[in-house]
């Protein structure tokens, strides 16, 4: 009974401190969805009390919390996915912001004027297929390898996905910035 | 750009490599190419230094504290039945 307590007790002080930033991982990686992240962490965190006597303290015990949080994640997107869902035809694959945009921002200054909040809703609101890698390369500094092997596809569509990813980003993010009249 | 100076690396082979390169994840070898391409040509200068704003602007990006109290609450609540 004590011993349950104490492990209790140093599994909170040890694992449940990373809470904020567990749940801003999963709130990227849902697109923003609040229940779903709140589920997400708290079935994490239960998966790794029930891991704690494997873990070695000492060791980054943040990083082991994001990354049972990733799998977690991960495979109930798999499980998700195995419904077929339609072949979207993918209309921005044609658009170039970079031209669009070269003889008045080369620099891509509209950028800066953004501000963090319409960044992330830009990011929240691509398709799951898209959001993941970007979360993961570009929030999360994962290799194209290690993004293959937590979403358990091939390298060369890590590739893929990324650039169809960062090109539909640009995309929402040069439109919104041409509305709010930031590139005038 | 001459052939010579970088080691044959073309417009196509530089694109074609963009956020590979962007991302740190070219061999040392195409990493070298491709900088050497990128420096020298008008065209994919531009581009790329573009990329990399936009990359960097994603990278920096700050995800504001969330607030977890509620949460945090439920799940001590489940540990303790753990
Ligand atoms: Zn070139």
């Amino acid at each position: 009974m004590t011993r349950d307590r104490d492990k209790r007790e140093q599994f909170e002080s040890e694992a449940l401190v990373h809470i904020d930033a567990l749940f801003g991982l999963a709130l990227r990686l849902t697109g923003g969805d609040t229940a779903r992240s709140e589920d997400l962490v708290q079935d994490s965190l239960l998966k790794a009390f029930r891991a704690w006597d494997d873990f070695r303290l000492g060791t980054n015990c943040r990083a082991w919390l994001m990354t049972i949080l990733r799998n977690t994640f991960i495979n109930e997107f798999r499980s998700a996915q195995r419904r077929p869902t339609p072949v979207e035809y993918d209309e921005v694959a044609d658009r170039s912001v970079f031209a669009e945009v070269s003889a008045v921002d080369p620099e891509g200054h509209f950028f800066d004027r953004l501000i963090d909040k319409e960044v992330i809703a830009a990011i929240d609101g691509l398709p799951d297929e898209f959001r993941v890698p970007i979360v993961l390369s570009d929030l999360e500094g994962l290799s194209y390898q290690e993004i293959a092997e937590v979403m358990e596809i091939p390298v060369g569509t890590v590739k893929s996905r990324l650039f169809r990813a960062r090109k539909r980003l640009q995309v929402k993010l040069l439109d919104y910035a041409l509305e709010m009249g930031y590139l005038s | 750009m001459s052939a010579n100076s970088d080691g044959g690396v073309g417009c196509q082979d530089a694109l074609g490599r963009l956020y590979e390169y962007l991302d740190g994840e070219l061999s040392e070898d195409w990493t070298e190419k491709v900088r050497s391409h990128i420096e020298r040509c008008k065209r994919c200068y531009p581009y790329f230094n573009f990329e990399r704003i936009f990359l960097d602007h994603i990278r920096s990006l700050r995800l504001g504290p969330e607030t977890t109290g509620r949460l945090e609450k439920r799940i001590r609540d489940a540990l303790e039945g753990a």
